[in-house]
Parts: structure tokens; sequence; C-alpha cells
């Protein structure tokens, strides 16, 4: 159910410039919205809707869903031997038996949090927000619901899921140019993704392996750095995508940088439709894995993120919109 | 007397240096935890003679043989007793020497029997020895004194102060060693004697703060509730132990400060905690805590000043709640305890976190069931320095969490002034901790916030909330999950409605 939302939107934010809305300034996470322009589009949705919140806060009320929230002050009582007294009864009888000291102790006593990444599977911890920031832009923010693979901007992102998993441009592309260059700005189109490299290789001079020009199904991949498949699509996987569920790529393989492969195969883009990937999305989301550990043989990885849990723009807003719930 | 002056000296004792003494103590305080685990922690005050100036180690090896050398002389009497008890005193300060002694045939009965003499200064010189041995903590030691322990409380209303405070000394060493030890002087009448010598003796500053030190001995003893604190409350000493809170400026902290444990021993045990209102313990010690908050905010921060605020804050914090608020509120004072406490907090917040913690507490606990106390927060302008409080970890940032979660919970308007001070920021950032108790209250409160009015819903959402939101409802605990889905699905809808049109 979700991923097939996930596609929906996906196809939708291909034709979003054709919108009469604003332009959103481009993001990493699409579902943020810049602060002048939310105002906007709060104003506009009232205008528009006026009856939508009060609409709303009925479905909410008839949903008749129990608020989790428990929270009520309570004042609290500490008896004698409690461990919130443990330090100040140590140093009350420090004092008692002569062993005070005004000298500041060299160790610091002051301990601040840390931050962690609570993910399922994921569970690293960092000593500042800016680094776990950086760890969940890089690692969990976009990631493709169907096939968890998680690629490092949000324009790469579409253009996966414009190029795995939609069928519309399976069909599309095997009559007119399709594959985007993956440069920002160039805006050329390709018939195939042999063009496209090609054209990113003499061009943009790009390296001949760049990681994140990988087609779906490639043929044979030669000195791989891992020890794994047969299949091209998991060497994206491998290194950056399922990083959420492996913490050791993470920093072995640095997450998203561009690092230069050591397969020398040439990708063969087959325009293979992805069998009903958008319509069977709407029993479960399920399929992504199933492809996953039948294409991939060992997995290398011992957590996976579960089949329901998916990232991405537009995936839990999916999720999340009313009248799919049931 | 104890100064905490006293304590520098060591530093400069000859043959150790500063490095061994901080190991030293740094085990030594490692001990005192598990023992304070294990609820045994003891400790005993050895008062030192005018010419000495730490308990040094006996120098002398073969104390054991002086002791039963000077214990022939002694029993055989004659002029020289005196000299003998004061060689006496010096040889048990040793453990093995104590050991011996007691093992001596009618030593004690001896010891005893000087003590109760007519001659002051054998007196004064047994009850040397008996304070030596008092000082134990071998188990054969300290119920052998038990002969002289009725003498020792008839004296407490004598008029020697030096001797009275050895008494008193003693007499609270004994305390904690054994149950049988505190039954005997129970029944021997220890409760009124002391409160008969704090009241009689209140000249003698020396004097109440070794009387403080020996009941807080008995109050802290495991089975004190049932045993001690009632005979306590119904003594007449609580309105004493108030009246010696306002520490003395020439003598300094330490009479304060050892009725001040006292009182925090009564109240946590809740035997009866309207008794000790009823005589203004929660005016007291709010009214000394803000003295102390106004000093420590002027930077006058006297050494040991943490021993007095400490227990206060625990009889405060604890008198908090032990009854309707509306009844104690008024005890309390005005608002100014609030300001004092976050100057305390501030100031101790890196030297002693838990003190801080503790401050934490008591601020909770006046502003759970208070809308006063959680305007006059916000009125007096100390939320911006709460919010400042949450990254800190051992339990700070969850108790002031709790704070704001209380005052948001009082009244929406709270909450968009909560939101002014620059709380939902902080929340962000708190929403990403490890520590999972700090994340689900965040989103406790966050609900508080969102709920209170759009302006501060659509604040959180221009603050990239929504995604923080989404990223929180992948988390590995359920609770944390329900929650995240439940402010996205329920009170942040319309700003889905947004993106869902932008989308389309």
């Amino acid at each position: 159910m979700t991923s097939s939302l996930r596609a929906v939107a996906a196809t939708k934010t291909l034709r979003r410039s054709s919108l009469s809305q604003p332009k959103l300034t481009e993001n990493k996470n699409k579902t943020m919205l810049q602060p002048e322009a939310s105002d906007y589009l709060i104003e506009t949705l009232r205008e528009k809707c006026p009856a939508v919140d009060s609409q709303l806060k009925e479905e909410s009320e008839e949903d008749n869903t129990p608020s989790p929230f428990s929270f009520t002050p309570q004042r609290i009582h500490l008896h004698k031997d409690h461990e919130l007294f443990e330090d100040g009864d140590i140093h009350r009888h420090l004092y008692l038996q002569n062993l005070s000291t005004s000298e500041p102790d060299d160790k610091p006593k002051l301990s601040v949090s840390e931050f962690a990444c609570h993910i399922s599977g994921c569970s690293q911890l960092f000593s500042s927000v800016e680094e776990y920031e950086h760890h969940y832009n890089s690692l969990h923010r976009h990631v493709c619901c169907s096939c968890r693979r998680s690629l490092p901007s949000a324009r790469l992102l579409d253009i996966h899921i414009q190029e795995w998993h939609d069928t519309l441009f399976t069909v599309l592309a095997q009559r007119q140019d399709m594959y985007q260059c993956l440069v920002e700005g160039c805006g050329q189109k390709f018939r195939t993704s042999k063009q496209r490299k090609d054209h990113l290789i003499r061009i943009h001079k790009y390296p001949a392996d760049f990681r994140f020009d990988k087609t779906k199904k490639g043929k044979g991949t030669r000195g791989m750095k891992s020890e794994q498949q047969s299949d091209t699509a998991m060497e994206v996987t491998e290194d950056v995508c399922e990083v959420m569920c492996d913490t050791e790529s993470d920093q072995t393989e640095g997450g998203e940088a561009m690092e230069p492969h050591s397969c020398a195969g040439a990708a063969v883009h087959q325009a293979i439709s992805a069998p009903a990937e958008m319509h069977s999305d709407l029993s479960a989301a399920g399929h992504g894995a199933t492809n996953m550990s039948t294409e991939q043989g060992r997995p290398r990885y011992s957590y996976r993120v579960p089949k329901n849990v998916c990232f991405g723009q537009g995936s839990v807003r999916g999720f999340r919109a009313r009248g799919r719930r049931k | 007397m104890w100064r905490l002056n006293t304590v520098h000296h060591k530093a400069g004792r000859a043959g150790s240096s500063l490095e061994e003494l901080k190991l030293k103590r740094r085990e030594h305080e490692k001990a005192l935890r598990q023992a304070r685990r294990d609820r045994q922690l003891v400790s005993k005050r050895l008062l030192l003679n005018e010419d000495e100036e730490q308990p040094g180690s006996p120098m002398d090896t073969n104390s054991g043989d002086q002791v039963v050398d000077l214990f022939g002389k002694l029993k055989h009497g004659g002029q020289e007793r005196e000299a003998h008890l004061k060689a006496l005193s010096k040889a048990l300060r040793s453990p093995s020497a104590q050991l011996t002694f007691v093992k001596l045939e009618n030593s004690m009965h001896l010891l005893v029997g000087l003590l109760s003499g007519s001659d002051a200064q054998c007196r004064l010189q047994a009850v040397r020895c008996l304070h030596e041995l008092s000082n134990s903590h071998h188990p054969n030691v300290v119920p052998a004194c038990l002969p002289a322990t009725p003498y020792l409380l008839t004296y407490l209303s004598g008029q020697s102060t030096k001797f009275t405070e050895l008494c008193l000394y003693t007499l609270g060493n004994l305390c904690p060693d054994s149950e049988v030890v505190r039954e005997k002087l129970l029944a021997q009448g220890i409760i009124p004697a002391l409160a008969n010598c704090i009241q009689n003796q209140r000249h003698s500053l020396a004097v109440v703060e070794a009387a403080g030190f020996t009941l807080s001995q008995l109050l802290q003893a495991k089975d004190a509730a049932e045993k001690v604190i009632p005979m306590v409350l119904a003594s007449g000493l609580p309105p004493h132990l108030l009246s010696v809170l306002t520490p003395d400026p020439q003598f300094g902290l330490a009479p304060a400060i050892e009725c001040a444990w006292c009182l925090h021993y009564l109240t946590c045990s809740n035997v009866d905690n309207r008794l000790l209102l009823a005589h203004g313990a929660l005016a007291r010690c709010s009214t000394l805590l803000v003295s102390l908050g106004d000093a420590v905010a002027k930077g006058d921060k006297e050494g040991g000043m943490e021993l007095l605020v400490w227990p206060l804050l625990r009889c405060v914090g604890n008198l908090l709640s032990s009854g309707p608020m509306e009844d104690l509120s008024s005890q309390v004072g005005d608002v100014s305890l609030l300001a004092a406490l976050c100057a305390l907090l501030q100031a101790y917040l890196h030297s002693q976190p838990a003190l801080a913690r503790e401050c934490a507490w008591v601020l909770n606990n006046l502003t759970a069931d208070s809308s006063v106390f959680c305007s006059a927060l916000l009125a007096l302008s100390l939320v911006p320095g709460l919010i400042q409080l949450l990254p800190f970890s051992q339990g700070i940032n969850t108790m002031v969490l709790r704070v704001l979660g209380n005052i948001a919970h009082k009244k929406k308007e709270h909450c968009v002034q909560l939101a002014q001070c620059g709380l939902l920021p902080a929340l962000c950032a708190t929403l990403k901790m490890a520590d999972q108790e700090m994340v689900t209250l965040s989103l406790e409160v966050l609900f508080l916030l969102v709920t209170s009015s759009p302006r501060v819903a659509e604040d959180f959402v221009r603050q990239s909330g929504l995604s923080l939101l989404e990223a929180i409802q992948y988390n590995s605990e359920g609770e944390v999950r329900l929650r995240a889905t439940h402010l996205l699905e329920h009170h942040l809808i319309s700003h889905h409605m947004v993106d869902r049109v932008t989308s389309q």
C-alpha cells in the first residue's frame, strides 16, 4: 500500500513543474516546506477549503482513537534510600569522615546526553545533534520505498524511482528518450542507460564506474569490491542503500560518497517492466524485500528494515493519507 | 567541631602527595557508594585533641602491649591515673589495641568507674578513651562500651562543654552499629536527653552541632521510621532543630548542617510531616533556601554551603509532596523560591550536578499542582534558563522537561509562551536523544504545545517538525512510534493536507 502511493506520488512529482503552485525550493526532503511557501500554502488551503480543518477535526473525533499521551504533572516523593539521593549522601559522609575537599576534582562530573538514531536496526550513537543530522540525512533520507535503496539526493531518488519502479517509464522508454542526464541542469535525455553513461563520461567527465548509474539488472559484475552477487542492482545496495540496516557498511564505505567502483562491467539496460510493482503494492509493501533476498543470495547484513517501513518523500505522506487507512 | 579548613592541612602532610590523597579519596568514595547500596552507610567522627591536627596513624606498633601495661597500672590506682589514662587514650587510637583492651577482664568496669568518679580530669580522660573505642568498626568493640552509656547520657545535661561534646560524639558513634545498641540507648532515654541538650545548651554551638550529629546518626538507621522517628517527633525536638537552621556567621555552617540533615531524615520518612509543617518547617526551609540562593546569585558561594543546601532541598521537596498543594503553597511563601532554586541550579550545575538535579526536582514539586508557580516561572523569565539545561543528562534534563511539561499542562497560553521562549527547537533536539525517556517526554510536551494553538503547530512544522516526527515513526520503541503517529495523524493533519495539495 505504501509503495503504490509512493510510486503514484513519484509520478506526480515528475509533473510537478506544471503545477500552478509556487515553486518549492529544491530541498533534501521534499516534504519540508520553506517558510514563506508554507505560509502561503497554509493560507491557500484555508481559502480554498475552509471547511477542511473542521471536517478533518470531525473525522478525527469520530475516529475514537484514544490518545496515547499520558503525561500528568506529579509531585514526586523520594525516600531516604532513593538513588537520586546517592550523590548527596556520599558528599555528606565524606564530610563526616573529614574527607571533603574544596579542591575541585579533576574529573568532570556534568555530562551531556547523547543522541541516537532509533531507526530499527540502526542504533548508532552521536555526541551532537549535528552528527546525528548528518547521519540521518545521509543514510535515511532519500530511500526508495520499493527496494529500500538509499540515494544521496532527492533528485537521484526521483530518477531511481522513475527508472526502476515506474512501469510508465519503462513503456515510454521503448519509444523515446527517457534517461535523464544525472547532472542537474544538463537536461539531456537518452534512449538507453548506456548512452547516458557515455554522455556522463564524455561530456561531464564522470568516472566510468560511477556508482549511482547502475541499471536494474546488469549482466555480470566483475571485480567487485564485495564478494557479492551477480546483480548490479546489489552493488549500490550493499554500499549505500541498506546502510540503514547495516551500520558497518556505512563506516567502511562512507555512505553517499561517489567512490569509484571496481566494477568494469558495462551495465546493460534491460527494459524489464517491473512486474506489477506498482499494482501489487496495493496489497502489502512486501515485494521489495522478497525480491532482494532472492536476487541477492546471501544478505550481508543481519538486520532488515521491516517491510512496511518506508522512507523517502511521499511515502509516509501516502501512508498517512486519509481514506487509505482502512 | 569540624571546619572544612582542617582538611586542607591534609594536603601538606609529609609523605603523601596530592595525587595519592586524591586516589585514596576516590577509592574511599567508591567504598561509600557500595556501602550505601548495601544500606550500610555508616560514619563516625573523631574529635581531636587541641594539640592534634588530624588523626594520624598510630605510630606505636605495640600499642596492644602498651594497653595491657597501662591497664595494669590503672588497676593499682594512684596519683598518676590521669597520665595513664591520657596515654591509654592515645594507645586506643589503634584498632588492634582497642580489641585488646575490651578483651581484658574488667577493663570496661574500670573505665566506667573512672568515668563516673569524682576526679574531673580523670573523667575527661576516661571519656576520651571511650571516644576512641566508639570510633571502632569492629563488631566486638562497640557493644563492650554499653555499660558506659547511662553515664554518658547523664552528663549531657552537664555544664562542661568540652566534656559534653565528647560524650555526644561518643554516643553518636555508638548509635549506628547495631540494633541492640540503639534499643538500649532509646530505652535509656537518649532522645529526651538530646532534646534537653539542644534546648539548654543553645549558647554553645559546638554542643549543638554534636547533638545534631548524634541525632542524625539515630535517624539514619534502617529501623528509624518505626523506632526512632515517632519518639523524636513527640519529643519537642523539631522546633529546636528548626531554630538552629540559620547559620551563625561566626561559628559557621556546621550546626545548621547537622540539624538540616536531621530534618531531612524526618521528612523523607513521611511518618508525620503534618506535624513538621505545623511547626513551620516548610516555611523555614524555604526562607533559608531563598537567602542561600540570593547569596549564590551574588557570587557569594561559601565553601561547604552545598552541605546545607542539600538537606534543605530535600526537606522542601518532600514536604511539598505531603499534602494538598493549596495548604502548602502559602507556607512556601512568595515565588522568590523559584528564582533561588534556579540560581542554585545554575551555580552548582558543573560542580555538583546531582544537587542541580535535586533543585530541578523541587521545581517539579512546586509546579506540578500549582498554576501560580507555573505562571511565575514564566513571568520571572526563568524558563529560557531552564530550556538551556535540556542537553544535560544524569536526570537533569528529564526533570527539567517535567517542569516544562507541568507549565504547559496548566494553560494553553503557557504553551504559547513556552514556544516563544524557544522550547520548540529545543524539543527538536531532545527528540533525537538516545535516552528513550527523554524522547517520550519530549513527545508528550510537544503534544501539549502543538495542540495548544495553531500558531505553535505551524511554528513546529516550519522547523521541519513533520519530517522529524516521520523519522520517529520508525523508532524502535512502540510507545514512541504510537505518539509520533498520533501527533502526525490527528494534530498536524492539516499540515499534511498542505503536503498533499502541493504534490497534486
